[in-house]
C-alpha cells in the first residue's frame, strides 16, 4: 500500500523523545500542566469515564451490531450522549457508526486499495508537499516516511482520484489526519467520503470544489447570524471592517481541527458528525458570545489577533460546548442558506442536493 | 505580535504576500515579524496576518502584512485581499522551478484584482538549500527587471535578507506616497488614518497618523 515515495520532502522534523500529551501531540517545552488534581478527583473522574463506557458499549453493542437498533428506538438518548463527548477509546468506531462510512465500507469492498495502488492523481505533489505540515507536532505525523505520514498520503491521494473534481486541497490534510488518529486509513478515507459526499447529512464537498462555494456560503451565513446574535459585535466587526473571511474560513474548511486545542476539536467532532455543519457555527458564535466582552474594545489589529488566539477558559470543552447548544440557528441557517442562492443567483452548488454514494448510485 | 508603544507610526503600509504554496511565505513573516523560523510549520489555510512597525527613510512605519494561502483553488478567498493593497511580496522557491514559472500567474493574478500602482517584490527564497538550487539569480534577476519588479534572494532559515526585503518594498511604497501626498497636501502630517485602514495610493490625503490609546493587552 505504501510504494509511493515520499521522497521530495522539506524539511522532516526527526522523531523526538519530547513528553507528549494523551492524545500524542509533543508539548511545548514550557508546558506548566496548570491544574493538577488531586487523586480522589482523578480517581472519581476514572469511575465515571468506566461507567459512560459501559453505558456506551451497551448501547452500540459488539462491533455495532446493536446500534441501528438503538439510534432508531431513542434518537435522543443517542445526541444527549454524544453532546457529552463519546468515550475516547470508542470514538473510532462511533464516528464511523454516526457518519454513515461503515456502511459505505461494506458497500465497497476493495475499492479503497484499487484507488491507492493503482491509480494515480494530477495531485500527488501538491499531497506530498502538505504532508509533512499537518499536525507537525503529533508523534504519529512527525517521522518522516513513518506510518503516520504514509497513511496521510494514502487517504489523500485515494480521495483525490475517487473525486478528480475537488482532488485534493489543503486543509483537507487535517480531516484526514484527525480521522487516522481514530481508525485505520481505509475506514478514514470511507469518512471523508462520507462528509464530502453527504452520507447523512448536507455534502460539504463544496469547502473544496473550485471557488470554494461553500465556504463563501458558510461565511455569508456566519455574518449574518453574528449580526443578529450578538449585534453589538456586529457592528463592531463592521466599524473595524473585520469580516470573517479573517478568522473562520479555518473554522469551516477544517472543521475546528486546525488550530483549536485537540481534547476541544474531537468533542466538536463527536457532535459534527451526528448533528451535522450547525455546530460549527454554534461553536463560532459561543466563541465571540464567551469572549464578548473583550472584543466589543479591541481595535482591528488586536481584535484579529484575538479572534486568533481565544484564551484558554473559552476552549474549554464543559463551558463552550453547553454555550453552543443553547444557542438556536436551525432554522435562520436555513433562510440565510436561501437568502444566499438568491443573491448569488443559482445557489452554491446544484449537485449538493443529490448525493452521488458509490453503491447507491448503481 | 508587538506589544506597548508599537501603537505609534507615522505610515500604515498594507502589503500582501503570495506565490505558491510550500515557497516559505508564512515563515518569511513570522522571520519579519518575531524573528522566528519553524521548522514544524502547518499550510496556511485562508489568510493570516501580521504586523511590525519600523523606521523607514526616517519615519515610523507600520507593515500590516497579510499572508495568503498559495494554493490556487484559495484564490477565491485571498484575492479579495489584494484591494488596497500598497505592495505584494511574490515568493518563490528557488528549489523549485515550477514556483518561478508560476510568477507569471500570480503577476496575472494582481493585475486582475489588486490596484494598478501596486508596488511589487520578486523574491527568491530558501537559498540556505545551496546544493538544490534550481532557479539562478540571474534568470530571475533578468525577469524582474523586464516586468519591472524588484528582485531580491532571501533565507527565512538563517535570516538572510528578510529584513532587506522589507525594507526595500516599504521605502519604495514610501516614495511613492510621500511624493503623491507632497504634491497635494501641504501638511500630510495633519491628516491622519484610523488603524486597521489602509492608505491606497491614489488617495490624496491620509498619510500620517499617531495613535496613543488602548494599551495592549496581550
Amino acid at each position: 500500500m505504501e510504494k509511493k515515495r515520499l521522497d521530495d520532502y522539506e524539511q522532516g522534523p526527526v522523531p523526538s523523545p519530547r513528553a507528549v500529551d494523551r492524545f500524542g501531540f509533543v508539548k511545548p517545552d514550557n508546558t506548566s500542566d496548570g491544574l493538577i488534581k488531586s487523586r480522589s478527583a482523578y480517581e472519581y473522574e476514572r469511575y465515571k469515564e468506566e461507567r459512560r463506557v459501559r453505558k456506551w458499549r451497551k448501547m452500540i453493542g459488539v462491533g455495532g451490531s446493536d446500534w441501528k437498533h438503538y439510534l432508531r428506538r431513542k434518537p435522543h438518548v443517542v445526541k444527549r450522549r454524544i453532546r457529552k463527548g463519546i468515550p475516547d477509546c470508542l470514538r473510532g468506531l462511533v464516528w464511523q457508526l454516526i457518519s454513515g462510512s461503515r456502511d459505505l465500507l461494506l458497500m465497497n469492498p476493495g475499492v479503497y486499495e484499487q484507488l491507492v495502488i493503482y491509480e494515480t492523481s494530477a495531485s500527488e505533489l501538491d499531497i506530498i508537499r502538505d504532508i509533512s505540515r499537518t499536525f507537525p507536532s503529533h508523534v504519529f505525523f512527525q517521522q518522516r516516511h513513518g506510518p503516520g505520514q504514509r497513511s496521510l498520503y494514502n487517504v489523500l491521494k485515494a480521495y483525490s482520484v475517487f473525486d478528480r473534481n475537488v482532488g485534493y486541497v489543503q486543509g483537507m490534510g487535517f480531516l484526514a489526519g484527525l480521522l487516522l488518529l481514530y481508525m485505520s486509513e481505509e475506514d478514514a478515507f470511507w469518512l471523508l467520503v462520507a462528509l464530502l459526499k453527504g452520507a447523512v447529512h448536507a455534502p460539504m464537498e463544496g469547502l473544496y470544489l473550485a471557488g470554494l462555494p461553500l465556504v463563501q456560503q458558510y461565511l455569508f451565513q456566519f455574518e449574518c447570524l453574528v449580526r443578529e446574535h450578538l449585534p453589538k459585535l456586529g457592528e463592531h466587526f463592521s466599524n473595524e471592517m473585520i469580516n470573517p473571511s479573517m478568522y473562520a474560513s479555518q473554522w469551516f474548511i477544517t472543521v475546528f481541527s486546525y488550530s483549536f486545542p485537540f481534547h476541544l476539536a474531537l468533542r466538536i467532532w463527536d457532535v459534527f458528525l451526528y448533528e451535522g455543519v450547525k455546530i460549527v457555527f454554534k461553536v463560532g458564535l459561543a466563541l465571540l458570545k464567551y469572549c464578548h466582552d473583550d472584543l466589543v474594545k479591541l481595535p482591528f489589529e488586536k481584535l484579529i489577533h484575538a479572534l486568533k488566539n481565544f484564551p484558554g477558559n473559552a476552549m474549554n470543552p464543559d463551558t463552550l460546548l453547553p454555550l453552543a447548544y443553547s444557542i438556536k440557528i436551525s432554522k435562520r441557517l436555513e433562510e440565510l442558506k436561501q437568502e444566499y442562492e438568491k443573491k448569488t443567483g443559482k445557489g452554491a452548488r446544484e449537485l449538493s442536493e443529490k448525493p452521488m454514494l458509490p453503491g447507491e448510485s448503481n | 505580535m508587538g506589544r506597548g508603544a508599537e501603537e505609534e507610526y507615522d505610515y500604515l503600509f498594507k502589503v500582501v504576500l503570495i506565490g505558491d504554496s510550500g515557497v516559505g511565505k508564512s515563515n518569511l513573516l513570522s522571520r519579519f515579524t518575531r524573528n522566528e523560523f519553524c521548522l514544524e510549520s502547518k499550510s496556511t489555510i485562508g489568510v493570516e496576518f501580521a504586523t511590525r512597525t519600523l523606521e523607514v527613510e526616517g519615519r515610523s512605519v507600520k507593515a500590516q502584512i497579510w499572508d495568503t494561502a498559495g494554493q490556487e483553488r484559495y484564490r477565491a478567498i485571498t484575492s479579495a485581499y489584494y484591494r488596497g493593497a500598497l505592495g505584494a511580496l511574490l515568493v518563490y522557491d528557488v528549489t523549485k522551478p515550477t514556483t518561478f514559472e508560476n510568477v507569471t500567474r500570480w503577476l496575472k493574478e494582481l493585475r486582475d484584482h489588486a490596484d494598478a500602482n501596486i508596488v511589487i517584490m520578486l523574491i527568491g527564497n530558501k537559498t540556505d538549500l545551496k546544493h538544490l538550487r534550481a532557479v539562478a539569480t540571474e534568470d530571475a534577476q533578468g525577469y524582474a527587471e523586464k516586468e519591472g519588479l524588484s528582485f531580491i534572494e532571501t533565507s527565512a532559515l538563517e535570516a538572510t535578507n528578510v529584513e532587506k526585503a522589507f525594507q526595500t518594498i516599504l521605502s519604495e511604497i514610501y516614495r511613492i506616497i510621500s511624493k503623491k501626498s507632497l504634491s497635494s497636501t501641504p501638511h500630510p502630517s495633519s491628516a491622519t488614518v484610523k488603524e486597521g485602514k489602509t492608505i491606497t495610493v491614489g488617495e490624496s490625503q491620509s498619510t500620517t497618523t499617531t495613535t496613543s490609546c488602548c494599551s495592549s493587552s496581550s
